[in-house]
């Protein structure tokens, strides 16, 4: 298992390979299909610091954020895999979900020092180690705003990296 | 108004059961599944799915953040009634439990085609997500009995109902139903999968033998149907979370009702997740 702490730096991203285990911990961000593209045209827009986002070094998981928990979504649908390049680009480093991503995106992750890692659905397991949680923009979305979660060795298996993928 | 608490708190303590808790014959065929994986991977994620299921029982806390819509199979023993105030004190205690588990509150809101594109958002309630309609059956034994199952979101969209012309060779019947087992498992995510599968003569009473299949299906017994049918969907190797190795699907439930003289037999199979069957039962007793 290897340990990763967010923010998570160009090298550690760079370093990690298709099939590594991992433990994840510190602040990552939750969100899925109906609000990741109104946080890519807050990016387009140069609007994520009236929210007081930062992105450099992040992670997001592709959840919903309930009183039931929290636990991934299939990332290949549209608006969230369609969010990929430009979250990366912005400086996320690691998109946490399930399910196979293409090989479009997965070649433009490389390129941009970014993996894609797969957490399994196991929100009891993740609710014994998610020490907080707080909306961070647009909570009209209810479970499905932006939310910033501390969390504390989420296990997860790069599913993409350098151009390559799991499945 | 007055409901019968006692099967108010029956209904409820079964709901947050079915929500939180593998039944024992599911960790058997998780520890069995975990000794024969092949794929590393694969069965670390296997043990994981088993450690969370240990953790939701310890804290009766939902085994996933989909926790489900809450459908329910009543059977009913020779000498037993069921009356509207029952099956209103069921309600509230699906409400109940809702609230207990807590489950994800995701009812919406609206009426009609309001509620198509959701345009009015969600009842924040967990309590205000409406079960399915209740089938109830016959059983020769003497009791009242109340299944209670969560059926997650991700198997409803990757099940299918549809005609399979059986040419009159069972085998014709089986090769389809591997082909769409094999297609939806692929497509599913959380594998390993449960393949709940039921047969009859229209659209209605297929998916009802689907339901009863997961109520009566066991992992521990599996048919010669079942077990072919395991067999060659975990034989292409897509396996747990879709990682590889050989364990797609864990077993098969199979349900066939009646039949009707024609060259079809409809068949709904739902490719049930990692979690399911969620599912809990209980004896109703009704007050004096």
């Amino acid at each position: 298992m290897i340990k990763i702490q967010t923010p998570i730096s160009k090298e550690v991203a760079e370093s990690l390979q298709v099939g590594d285990r991992i433990l994840l911990s510190g602040k990552i961000f939750c969100g899925r299909d109906a609000v990741l593209p109104k946080i890519c045209q807050l990016v387009e827009e140069g609007r994520l610091g009236e929210y007081g986002i930062d992105l450099e070094g992040g992670v997001i998981f592709h959840t919903a954020v309930s009183i039931a928990g929290v636990g991934p979504t299939s990332s290949n649908k549209p608006e969230i895999e369609g969010s990929f390049e430009t979250l990366s680009k912005a400086g996320i480093r690691m998109h946490l979900g399930k399910g196979a991503i293409s090989q479009d995106t997965i070649d433009m992750l490389e390129k941009n020092s970014a993996v894609f890692a797969i957490i399994p659905p196991v929100t009891a397991l993740l609710g014994e180690n998610t020490d907080s949680q707080k909306c961070v923009a647009f909570p009209e979305l209810g479970m499905e705003a932006f939310y910033e979660i501390e969390v504390r060795d989420y296990p997860a298996v790069i599913g993409a990296a350098h151009g390559k993928s799991i499945y | 108004m007055g409901y019968d608490n006692h099967i108010v708190e029956a209904v409820r303590d079964t709901l947050v059961q079915a929500g939180s808790t593998f039944r024992d014959d599911q960790k058997r065929a998780y520890r069995r599944a975990i000794e024969f994986e092949v794929n590393d991977t694969a069965r670390w994620t296997l043990e994981t799915i088993l450690e969370n299921a240990e953790i939701a029982e310890r804290n009766r806390s939902p085994l996933c953040d989909d926790t489900g819509i809450p459908h329910l199979l009543l059977e009913v023993g020779p000498n037993r009634a069921v009356t509207g105030e029952m099956l209103d004190a069921i309600d509230e205690g699906v409400r109940q439990g809702l609230r207990m588990l807590p489950g994800r509150p995701m009812a919406i809101l609206g009426e009609g085609v309001e509620r198509l594109d959701q345009h009015l958002g969600m009842d924040e309630d967990p309590g205000a997500l409406e079960p399915a309609p209740i089938q109830i059956r016959k059983i020769d034994e003497d009791v009242l009995r109340l299944h209670v199952l969560m059926f997650g979101g991700g198997p409803a969209l990757r099940g299918k109902t549809l005609r399979i012309f059986h040419k009159h060779n069972t085998q014709n019947v089986t090769d389809e139903l591997v082909a769409w087992a094999t297609e939806n498992t692929g497509l599913l995510g959380c594998t390993p999968c449960v393949l709940a599968i039921g047969i009859g003569r229209s659209q209605y009473e297929a998916t009802s033998m689907m339901l009863q299949a997961m109520v009566d299906g066991t992992f521990d017994v599996q048919s010669e149907l079942e077990q072919e049918i395991t067999n060659r969907v975990n034989a292409v190797g897509v396996g747990a979370s879709s990682l590889g190795g050989n364990t797609t699907v864990l077993s098969t439930f199979v349900k066939i009702g009646p039949q009707r003289a024609s060259g079809y037999r409809v068949v709904c199979m739902r490719p049930c997740c990692c979690f399911e069957p969620r599912l809990a039962s209980v004896e109703l007793s009704a007050k004096a």
